[in-house]
């Protein structure tokens, strides 16, 4: 729990983008449909219009502060608001000053400019009321309780961070480490910048079966085959995750801010549950690094990628197809 | 000062009201018949002495011969006319048309303001006004309303329903209507009123708009092809309001009748069979003059009232434009108790704990919701378009306002489809959304069948779709990604919501406009909308199948309706939605199983619990140290882990520094035993405070955050 040694709002920041435009590297500006951000999923996709070339984005945004903000008798002055994007990844911090949109109201707005040099993936978009209590300048006095999500690369305005999947054929790849594994029907590549899932092309019919939406047993093969290959992603994701800790002075790790933090903060409550996903990473670090303890973690972990991968569910469908199967077989 | 009427018809009317003759004045005034009958006709006029004695003789003053605006109150007085028994002993136990309803008042909201959206008056290009005032009377305000509507001669009516009340609902209605009545005091009173309406013109019997509001069931008389009803049944819920089945009416005519335009007022009572004194009652009732030609002058009739009688019939008209006003008594809301729970914010903290029907601040709430729900689209305008309705909802106890009059402001209660047709009026819209709070515009094909079956297509005609963003929690009205559909009455016929919409799409709100709601002079628009209409259910709540589309079409013409809503559904879509990528790799299935989000946590194994920090009050000390009081709950368990206080200065990024116990005190349910923290066995709940030491704060304490935190163990 956060205290903090001044006096605040108790009630969050609502945040709303409300445009989002593209400027291209020959100069020219894109104003991209609103389907480029999603206000449920609160993530805005900069990659969706499809260019490849563009300098930097520039993001309309619309704040209201929770009720109190603009009291008379309120324990702060000189309020302004600032929409802050944090890179974990880059660690970089833009921010923007809104303006208030009529006096005596709550709603704030402006625009934030997002550099493409800035950024590899995805940067947190948060909104901080800031002014001067008992004479410090720039307290925070609310802040989004969830921040958005400004992907540079994705094509989908989707919250949850999504893996990526690509298609290869091992033996003729430019990828030429991709060569060594030329049996192998996928791979996972965990140090890229996203983890990134390999499909063999030269195991004949896994596109096809992957690529196949029916609703015959076929389908529930694919769903196996999916199962399977997320358990594998998801215990290579949180090894490589966890293997790559900051650790502070005192040996304890840092929690990570890149999409190794995101996919922690998932998995660590099934390998530890009913603790603090801090408290879990510190004991999960320390297994790891200290004398034991390491190789029975390793059932949890494994656990914790299979319900993932909703592997259970995959296999009940296949189970109960190919019973139906062979009793229409029967008859 | 008001114009009265001829004096010759007037003088006739009186000498009928009166029951006598022209003979019979002439002798009483001692003139000649000829004299009396030339007055009449129109071809003399009395001699200023002559009026004293007419006036005499009429039994009224001097003033009321020479203005003539009300009837005098010589001959039959005002009263009720109870339609008597069948011959042929037959009996109806309730109005079947009001049956149709229940008593609700956002379903009365729908049907008068149609009515009143219907009738009004278009050559002046203002907008009907439509006022509904909801009284609640008690005391002597209820005795005195009860006088003049002679409650003592329809006591006995009501005490024959309620006596067979067991066997029937309209008896059962009418009976808890009079209970609530004497046992709480009390009697609502929901007045209608609409200004710049056609009022009710016409003749009392023959065919007219006063004949098929107060004498007829199942008429429509509606002013025009475009009108929203069809079936002349939105005025039975009037009477299925009331709980006592009784509506009083008064009218300002825009066409004058027997010379006079104000105060044209009728009651009408709806009660199930009966018998009185052994006589024998068919049902309905009304409260008017006894017309001398009815047969036994039995029958009453529409009178002229005189601006006294309408004020204690609480029927006072604000002014003299041309409308009508419904006064309902006894109104009830029996809808009101299934939505209870959404009315509750409304009511004002006003909660008995009774399930009260008759809560006129509820009602109130109710009728705002309602009516800007169904009636945004008529009360919005924009460009060149001016609103076709004004409504505003008031409520009083005893003629002192308690809720104040409120305008219903379409741009309030449907913020985001205010705004579409706005955009549309102003000829603002784009063709995509690149930005929060645009509206898109698209047009969307009905083809319309050829009637009489024919295969075959009449004409396309290009309804207009319009889109834009939801407006937050404001638009309280079934949720976000629906269409609503209007037709030229600007009422929403259909909501609908869209499906297969990919997930996070942003909310939005759609409208959709057919027939001459696009305009008058789009291409097809009177067939469209004659098509539509006859596609409209009696509850005027959706398009499909009808009989009467059957008949004047084909039994397949709905499916027409069915490509436009499939049509809409697919515009809305492109609207809203990415469109799909075509070439993703790997699949849809892979990517969705590699798509980290949340998922519900993994069941907390058997075995020691983990207490978990609760509460937590923190201070600065007078030495610059953080003094903190925590609360821990406990989950039930045998056995609960020791746990570790640890309290740290958050950062923004790296490790957060820790600080130092200077002291920590158990309070209760637990004890410190070397900075950790061992619960007694059994509580489920344990305090303790503690202070940080100065000495290993790394900054000003005023300038830091305090995080603090349990940890299970050693609690590095």
């Amino acid at each position: 729990m956060k205290i903090y040694p001044y006096k605040r709002l108790n009630r969050p920041v609502a945040l709303r983008v409300t445009s989002v435009s593209l400027k291209l590297s020959d100069g020219t500006r894109d104003q991209l449909e609103t389907t480029a951000y999603s206000t449920q999923q609160q993530s805005v996709a900069l990659g969706i219009a499809g260019h490849i070339d563009w300098v930097s984005a520039t993001i309309g945004l619309s704040a209201t502060l929770p009720p109190g903000a603009n009291a008379p008798d309120a324990a702060w002055s000189d309020l302004s608001v600032l929409a802050v994007l944090t890179d974990g990844e880059t660690n970089v911090r833009t921010s923007a000053d809104l303006t208030l949109d009529a006096e005596g109201g709550r709603d704030w707005s402006g625009s934030l400019e997002v550099l493409r040099d800035d950024h590899l993936g995805r940067a947190s978009l948060a909104v901080y009321a800031v002014g001067t209590v008992d004479g410090v300048r720039g307290r925070s006095i609310a802040e989004t309780d969830r921040s958005w999500i400004v992907d540079t690369v994705s094509d989908e305005p989707v919250r949850g961070l999504q893996l990526d999947v690509q298609t290869a054929s091992f033996k003729r790849s430019s990828r030429e480490w991709l060569q060594a594994y030329a049996d192998a029907p996928w791979i996972v590549d965990a140090s890229a910048r996203v983890p990134t899932v390999f499909v063999n092309t030269d195991v004949e019919g896994v596109i096809g079966l992957l690529d196949s939406n029916g609703s015959g047993v076929d389908s529930k093969v694919r769903d196996l085959l999916v199962a399977q290959m997320a358990t594998d992603v998801w215990t290579a994701v949180f090894h490589g995750a966890i293997g790559d800790l900051e650790v502070e002075p005192g040996g304890a790790p840092v929690f990570p801010t890149d999409w190794q933090g995101e996919v922690l903060r998932e998995m660590l409550p099934d390998v530890f549950p009913g603790v603090h996903v801090e408290e879990a990473l510190r004991q999960v670090h320390r297994r790891r690094t200290g004398e034991s303890g390491w190789v029975e973690l390793q059932t949890r972990i494994h656990y914790a990628a299979v319900r993932r991968a909703d592997a259970a569910k995959a296999l009940a469908y296949v189970i109960r197809s190919l019973e139906q199967m062979n009793r229409e077989s029967e008859t | 000062m008001e114009t009265g009427e001829e004096f010759g018809p007037w003088l006739a009317r009186q000498l009928k009201l009166a029951g006598k003759t022209q003979a019979e004045l002439a002798d009483e005034l001692q003139l000649t018949r000829a004299a009396v009958s030339a007055w009449i006709t129109g071809r003399s006029t009395p001699r200023p002495t002559v009026m004293t004695d007419i006036a005499k003789a009429l039994g009224t003053d001097v003033g009321t011969v020479h203005t003539r605006t009300t009837d005098t109150q010589a001959g039959l007085p005002v009263t009720w006319y109870h339609r008597p028994g069948y011959s042929d002993g037959g009996r109806d136990l309730g109005n079947a048309a009001a049956f149709a309803f229940d008593a609700d008042v956002q379903v009365l909201a729908r049907e008068t303001c149609q009515n009143s959206l219907d009738e009004r008056l278009t050559e002046n290009g203002r907008p009907v006004r439509v006022r509904y005032t909801l009284h609640e009377l008690t005391g002597e305000a209820l005795d005195s309303f009860r006088e003049a509507i002679l409650w003592n001669d329809l006591f006995p009516h009501y005490s024959a329903v309620s006596e067979a009340a067991g066997n029937q609902k309209v008896g059962r209605v009418v009976d808890a209507g009079v209970r609530d009545m004497y046992e709480k005091g009390r009697l609502v009173l929901l007045r209608v009123d609409d200004y710049n309406a056609s009022g009710l013109i016409g003749d009392d019997y023959a065919d007219g708009k006063f004949a098929a509001v107060v004498r007829r069931q199942l008429e429509s008389l509606k002013s025009g092809p475009g009108a929203g009803g069809s079936y002349g049944l939105g005025k039975a819920t009037l009477w299925a309001t009331s709980a006592l089945g009784l509506v009083l009416i008064n009218s300002t005519l825009s066409v004058p009748h027997e010379g006079r335009t104000e105060r044209r007022v009728i009651g009408r009572l709806e009660l199930p069979w009966r018998e009185v004194d052994g006589e024998p009652y068919a049902g309905p009732a009304w409260f008017g003059r006894p017309d001398p030609d009815s047969p036994g002058a039995m029958v009453a009739r529409s009178w002229w009232a005189d601006e006294e009688t309408v004020a204690r019939l609480y029927l006072t008209r604000e002014s003299d434009e041309p409308g009508t006003s419904f006064l309902i008594v006894g109104a009830h809301d029996v809808a009101s108790l299934e939505s209870r729970s959404d009315a509750d914010d409304e009511s004002g903290g006003v909660e008995d704990g009774d399930e009260d029907t008759r809560d006129i601040r509820k009602m109130h709430g109710r009728l705002v919701e309602a009516l800007g729900r169904d009636f945004w689209a008529a009360m919005t305008g924009g460009g060149s378009r001016l609103p076709l309705l004004e409504v505003s909802v008031r409520a009083f106890q005893n003629g002192k306002e308690v809720v104040p009059e409120k305008q219903v402001d379409p741009s309030v209660e449907q913020p985001a489809r205010t705004r579409a047709l706005r955009a549309h009026y102003e000829g603002t819209t784009v063709d995509r959304l690149t930005e929060a709070g645009q509206v898109a515009a698209r047009n969307v094909p009905l083809k319309l069948p050829l009637s009489g079956g024919a295969h075959g297509t009449l004409g396309t005609h290009q309804a207009v779709l319009l889109v834009t963003e939801a407006e937050g929690d404001r638009d309280g009205d079934g949720g976000k990604n629906q269409v609503h559909s209007l037709r030229g009455n600007r009422m929403t016929v259909k909501r609908a919501g869209v499906q297969r919409l990919p997930l996070g799409t942003n909310p939005f709100q759609a409208v959709l406009l057919v027939g001459e709601a696009v305009g008058e002079t789009a291409p097809f628009a009177m067939e469209a909308e004659e098509f539509l209409r006859a596609a409209e259910p009696p509850e005027h709540d959706r398009w499909g199948q009808t009989e009467e589309l059957t008949l004047r079409w084909s039994p397949s013409a709905y499916r027409r309706i069915s490509a436009l809503t499939a049509e809409v559904n697919n515009a809305v879509r492109e609207l809203v939605a990415r469109p799909k990528r075509t070439n993703r790799e790997g699949g849809e299935a892979v990517r969705k199983a590699l798509t980290v989000r949340t998922r519900p946590k993994a069941k907390a194994p058997a075995g020691p619990v983990v207490p978990v920090l609760d509460k937590l009050d923190a201070t600065v000390g007078d030495d610059g140290e953080w003094r903190i009081t925590a609360e821990v709950s406990i989950p039930r368990g045998d056995e609960i882990v020791p746990m570790v206080p640890v309290a740290q200065l958050d950062v923004r990024s790296g490790g957060r520094p820790k600080l130092e116990w200077a002291e920590l005190v158990a309070v209760e349910g637990c004890e410190v035993e070397d900075e950790t923290l061992r619960f007694t066995p059994g509580v489920r709940r344990a305090k303790f405070r503690g202070s940080t030491d100065v000495t290993s704060h790394p900054v000003r304490t005023t300038l830091t955050r305090l995080v603090l935190e349990l940890r299970a163990g050693k609690g590095e």
